[in-house]
């Protein structure tokens, strides 16, 4: 109920404040439902401050701002830009080289270079890709009692980040995670008792697949005695609600309960959503050829000796319990522990005719969780439940698209069955002129530059949503981004090479002050405090220990006492074995329903409950907590010290220079190296007996400065 | 623009925390003040309430089975509503075919008052003659979210700031060592964040949540490296540079914020470790609050950890109790969750009775709506605005009184209806704030916490 109230309540407030709640009446012709009208920018001609559109962004805005007797702010300076860019689009902190080559660079095309650069750049993927977990409600288990671990979803995590990376076509990205399978079906029967030969074809196919993992990393009920029923009835739920909210920027949970009240969606419409999913089950399958199977059936015998070696200790303890051992028999016991021990040490790390494959765990096949089909034998209907309730069923309903939206596409409702009803309705979503499609992305991508998207409710497009600052503009890009072959990668390009993009955010006008407190018509660059993982990486970026091994099992970084504290059942962190992986980036950070890991828990990580549209930004004193006083974070100022002093030699000028220019991507000013070689004195002097490394210490102070957590 | 305002939107703003903190050890914590947003400020009248314990109860508890005893409602148990509430428009439950359920829970007078209780609260029922039910509270948000947003700020636009903050903001911080508005919660806040959140307002005012399971504050202890004098010096740096490059970025409250969170870091390595160690209370007072008890242990040792930030200072603090949406089977739902809560309350209000506390703290019962008189489900109730009970005790309020009535049915608020921005402007009243004149200028509009609405009526009869 929890999660489907939240949609609900989504779809009943603003975000903002300017905007007037709507009465309850269905509107079919609502904005959001109209396809996108594309308006010819305004001309340079027209605009006071028409020298500063480098392209129709800048136009629009200009626009807007000039409406209200606003100026757009001054551009910022280059320091400024580099490091935005860099956190921006790939998270990490530029190196001083890097930064240098950027503001040294006089050529005119600089600034479009670096971001073809840092678009190229496999770290993008991470960056961006986490954006869309965070939508996609990602996380590695299934939250409620048990929070079971998720041990695939990680797989859907790579997906995301390599299809960002590789600028996969939004409407092909779409398409895959609903209906990958359905798609391109030619691997449907990859099944581990089979031979086959996998084409590289068919390898992309998979890969399609795995995009369907979306819908297997949701919320997980996991009760004892829990009604089959029920579990199948909540699936379907969040995979409607996913849906609903990811791609059609629509809160369809409130149609679960009752008719929309606020927009032309259905009870029907909701449930036939559901029946959409309703032929559709989780499976898993695996990652591995026939040959690679059967390396492992192979050496199976060896995980028989193991099940064996422990059943022998068992015994033994059995048979010794409650008696005094004496030291042969001690020895005896610890011997049959230790045969265990080499046991499983003797199994094999991966399939030995594929070299570089690598088992799960205990020789176990790497499988993904994907969308399959149900058997037709065992294929359930789906009704209206009045109220929402189980057992309130009333008439049957069949898949279909929503009826306002498909009228305003001019598309056939019903949809295929009892298969292919996933296909179709990715087919229809990625139509080039559906309403809304495009729409939610761009300003998804919008919101994600800026802070802020055009529609300040990115989930909710619907009539209890937030209006667009700027409709034109909105539909504009919507086109646009089309009309580019669905290309993430462009619409970067054209957002950030606009004059807009560029603009200085410490600018200051009274007027816009009091005009528009809250920057919606972007008069400067909004700030922006850096999101729990970029934090995160920044910090071990700075510090140089930063470990950018892409990809793979959640990693598990140690915690202090008080931080794990909270945790009831220990086993559930299993702290990675090798320290490299500690240094990670965040992304890669196991994301437990049940326990957010702290740092990230404490700076607003979303909980992956429901799609999560636009994270907190709350300023509390237990984050200065975190900076000033984890132990985590004083190694990596340790480390942070020892990088600069490997870095610039032995003046003590240098050091500051260097990490300035680590840390802020710009040099120290002469007052700051004075007072931050006076600090650096001052804490040596204070107390003579424990001497410190007041390197280490400037360095702390540095990852507590403003300058480090926001980008201007 | 109010001095409050003023203070806060000043070119000072809270960059100037680090320099008024200079100046206090200096001594001069007159011209401290001046500075400080958060410094302690005079409320418009005198009032004996100073801060409060908003105890809040997430998804609903039934009025019909708490605190508004309808006899009446027994006899309509499985009969249809009545024809004139049947174009009622309900969240889910269906009006028209709905059929009435009679109380589940049997109400037993209390207190020289004779207050009526249900027995689900046999322990907060010992006291009846401190506290004042309101039976007739009412909003217009059938839904959690939106419910739980009206009842913390006023409105259903998220955004703006919640109770806690708008009271921070008129009245300030009695601690420069604590947080001025804290939450705990059993489980996890409904709406997260956003119902302790500072809306517009600076985000200095924002609530700060302790964790209830493991260390409530993590961090606390400076790193061994450092030390307190170290890290002192290290601080008045950071403050410096922080300062310097906010001054450089104006109209921006987080950056404020964050300076000033500075600040109240340091000075909540030593008082935090205090507010959380339990030790120093006793077996009598571990009883009281039901700490060794299994089911009681997890809201007891927030209502003992309320009392003691109550005794530090701390103006705002808010406690959620969770799991009240009871859609199907009522009765077990209530049973279990009144289990969990009412000896840590009664122990709550004991407790801060014999410490001279409750005359000035507020204490604040509500869910975010009731629960409907038709049945839904398995002996269910869905969520009901239209009419519900919350009670209040504390802060110079004359307890043993009801205050307004629902209709027979427990259905509509009929008589003394009680809007929430009337609860809110109430409870200003109560802590001697005059809910028309507690403003801030945004995006255009003096705002405040009761919008348009409220009115401080009640707080006369409250206090009377």
């Amino acid at each position: 109920m929890l999660k489907i109230t939240w949609v609900l309540f989504l779809a009943v407030i603003g975000l903002g404040h300017a905007n007037l709640i709507r009465s309850a009446t269905a509107n079919d012709d609502y904005w959001s439902f109209q396809k996108p009208v594309r308006h010819p920018a305004p001309e340079a001609g027209q605009l006071q401050h028409g020298a500063r559109i480098v392209n129709a962004v800048d136009a629009f805005l200009l626009q807007a701002l000039e409406k209200h007797g606003l100026a757009p702010a001054p551009a910022a300076d280059k320091h400024t830009l580099v490091r935005r860019a860099y956190l921006d689009l790939i998270g990490l902190l530029p190196s001083p080289e890097q930064v240098e080559a950027f503001v040294t660079n006089p050529s005119a095309d600089a600034w479009p270079r670096l971001i073809n650069e840092l678009l190229d750049s496999k770290h993008y993927g991470e960056r961006w890709g986490r954006h869309w977990l965070d939508v996609a409600r990602y996380a590695d288990s299934g939250g409620y009692e048990t929070d079971i671990y998720l041990r695939n979803a990680w797989r859907y995590r790579d997906y995301v980040v390599k299809s960002f990376n590789d600028d996969k076509p939004y409407d092909q990205f779409v398409q895959e995670q609903i209906a990958g399978d359905e798609l391109w079906p030619d691997n449907l029967d990859l099944d581990p008792k089979r031979v086959y030969h996998i084409t590289a074809d068919q390898k992309k196919h998979l890969e399609a697949r795995i995009g369907t993992g979306l819908y297997t990393l949701g919320p997980l009920i996991h009760e004892s005695r829990l009604d089959a029923r029920r579990l199948h009835y909540e699936t379907l739920t969040d995979w409607a609600d996913t849906t609903g909210s990811v791609f059609l920027g629509l809160s369809f949970g409130c149609a679960r309960c009752h008719d929309h009240k606020f927009d032309p969606l259905t009870q029907t419409d909701y449930f036939a959503m559901q029946a959409i999913f309703a032929s559709s089950k989780e499976v898993e399958i695996p990652l591995m050829t026939a040959m690679e199977i059967g390396d492992t059936r192979q050496a199976y015998p060896k995980i028989v000796a193991i099940d064996e070696a422990r059943k022998r200790y068992r015994l033994y303890e059995q048979q010794t319990a409650g008696k005094t051992l004496s030291s042969e028999e001690q020895t005896h016991k610890e011997k049959l522990l230790i045969d265990i021990a080499q046991k499983v040490l003797a199994l094999p790390a991966g399939a030995a005719s594929v070299p570089g494959t690598r088992y799960d765990g205990l020789m176990e096949i790497p499988t993904v969780s994907v969308l399959g089909h149900e058997q037709p034998a065992l294929l359930k209907t789906v009704h209206r439940l009045e109220r929402g309730e189980l057992y309130g069923m009333k008439e049957q309903i069949q898949a279909a698209l929503p009826g306002a939206l498909a009228q305003a596409t001019d598309s056939e409702v019903d949809l295929p069955k009892p298969y292919g009803s996933r296909k179709a309705l990715a087919l229809w979503l990625t139509e080039p002129d559906h309403p809304l499609t495009s729409r939610v992305m761009v300003n998804r991508i919008w919101q994600w530059h800026f802070g802020r998207g055009l529609v300040a409710t990115p989930n909710d497009f619907g009539a209890m949503g937030q209006e667009p600052t700027h409709p034109e503009l909105l539909d504009w890009l919507a086109t646009e981004f089309i009309e580019r072959g669905w290309s993430i990668k462009d619409m970067h390009r054209l957002i950030m090479t606009s004059s807009s993009y560029q603009m200085s955010s410490q600018h200051i006008s009274e007027k816009a002050v009091q005009a528009d407190p809250e920057n919606y018509l972007l008069w400067r660059m909004p700030r922006r405090r850096l999101e729990a993982e970029a934090l995160w990486d920044a910090v071990h970026t700075a510090a140089g220990t930063i470990n950018l091994k892409m990809g793979g099992r959640p990693v598990v970084p140690p915690l202090a006492e008080d931080e794990i504290a909270s945790l009831r059942d220990t086993f559930r962190w299993p702290v990675s074995a090798d320290p490299q992986e500690h240094t990670r980036r965040g992304l890669y950070i196991l994301v437990l329903r049940n326990f957010r890991f702290p740092m990230f828990s404490v700076f607003d990580a979303p909980v992956s409950s429901v799609s999560c549209p636009t994270r907190d930004v709350t300023t509390v004193a237990p984050q200065a907590l975190w900076s000033l006083n984890n132990r985590s974070v004083f190694s990596q100022a340790q480390a942070f010290a020892s990088r600069v002093r490997k870095e610039a030699g032995t003046e003590a000028h240098d050091w500051i220079d260097r990490a300035w220019m680590i840390a802020f991507a710009r040099h120290p000013t002469d007052r700051e190296t004075r007072e931050a070689l006076s600090l650096m004195d001052t804490l040596s002097q204070t107390d003579t007996a424990a001497p410190v490394d007041a390197l280490a210490q400037l360095c702390l102070s540095l990852f507590n400065l403003n300058e480090f957590a926001f980008t201007d | 623009m109010n001095r409050r305002e003023m203070l806060c939107k000043s070119g000072f703003g809270f960059g100037a925390i680090a320099a008024a903190d200079l100046l206090a050890q200096d001594g001069q914590l007159a011209a401290a003040t001046e500075f400080n947003p958060l410094a302690p400020q005079t409320p418009d009248f005198a009032a004996k309430a100073k801060r409060v314990i908003f105890i809040f109860l997430q998804g609903g508890p039934s009025h019909i089975e708490t605190f508004d005893p309808k006899p009446a409602l027994q006899k309509w148990d499985g009969e249809l509503l009545p024809e004139s509430f049947r174009e009622f428009d309900l969240a889910q439950t269906n009006t028209a075919d709905g059929r009435l359920l009679g109380p589940l829970f049997p109400y037993h007078r209390h207190g020289e008052s004779g207050l009526e209780i249900s027995t689900l609260f046999p322990r907060i029922g010992q006291h009846a003659d401190e506290m004042a039910v309101i039976r007739s509270c009412y909003h217009e948000s059938f839904i959690h979210g939106a419910a739980v947003t009206i009842m913390s700020s006023g409105t259903i636009l998220l955004g703006h700031p919640t109770v806690g903050a708008w009271v921070t903001y008129g009245l300030g911080s009695e601690s420069d060592r604590l947080p001025a508005y804290v939450a705990m919660t059993d489980a996890a806040f409904t709406n997260g964040v956003a119902c302790i959140s500072s809306g517009f307002l600076p985000a200095i005012y924002q609530g700060t949540h302790l964790r209830t399971t493991g260390a409530p504050i993590m961090n606390l202890t400076p790193l061994k490296e450092l030390g307190q004098d170290r890290q002192r010096q290290l601080l008045n740096q950071i403050n410096q540079w922080n300062t310097r490059h906010r001054d450089a970025r104006p109209h921006d409250s987080r950056l404020d914020a964050r300076i000033a969170n500075y600040e109240l870091a340091f000075r909540m390595q030593t008082a935090a470790p205090d507010l959380i160690d339990l030790g120093s209370e006793s077996q009598t007072t571990r009883n009281l609050y039901g700490l060794d008890g299994e089911e009681t242990k997890q809201f007891g040792g927030m209502c003992l950890l309320a009392r003691r930030m109550a005794e530090r200072g701390v103006r705002y603090i808010h406690l959620a109790s969770s799991g009240w949406d009871a859609h199907g089977e009522c009765r077990k739902n209530h049973l279990e969750n009144a289990k969990k809560i009412d000896q840590p309350i009664a122990g709550l209000l004991t407790d801060l009775k014999q410490r001279g506390l409750l005359e000035e703290t507020l204490v604040v019962w509500a869910g975010e709506f009731g629960r409907t008189p038709i049945m839904q489900g398995k002996r269910g109730r869905d969520h009901h605005p239209y009419g519900f009970s919350c009670w209040m005790a504390g802060g110079g309020i004359r307890g043993g009184k009801v205050i307004g009535a629902t209709d027979e049915f427990g259905f509509h608020a009929v008589e003394d209806r009680v809007h929430a921005n009337d609860l809110h402007a109430t409870m200003l009243s109560l802590l001697g704030l005059e809910h028309e004149k507690l403003t801030y200028l945004f995006e255009g509009r003096e705002r405040r916490l009761t919008d348009v609405g409220g009115s401080n009526d009640l707080a006369q009869r409250l206090l009377s």
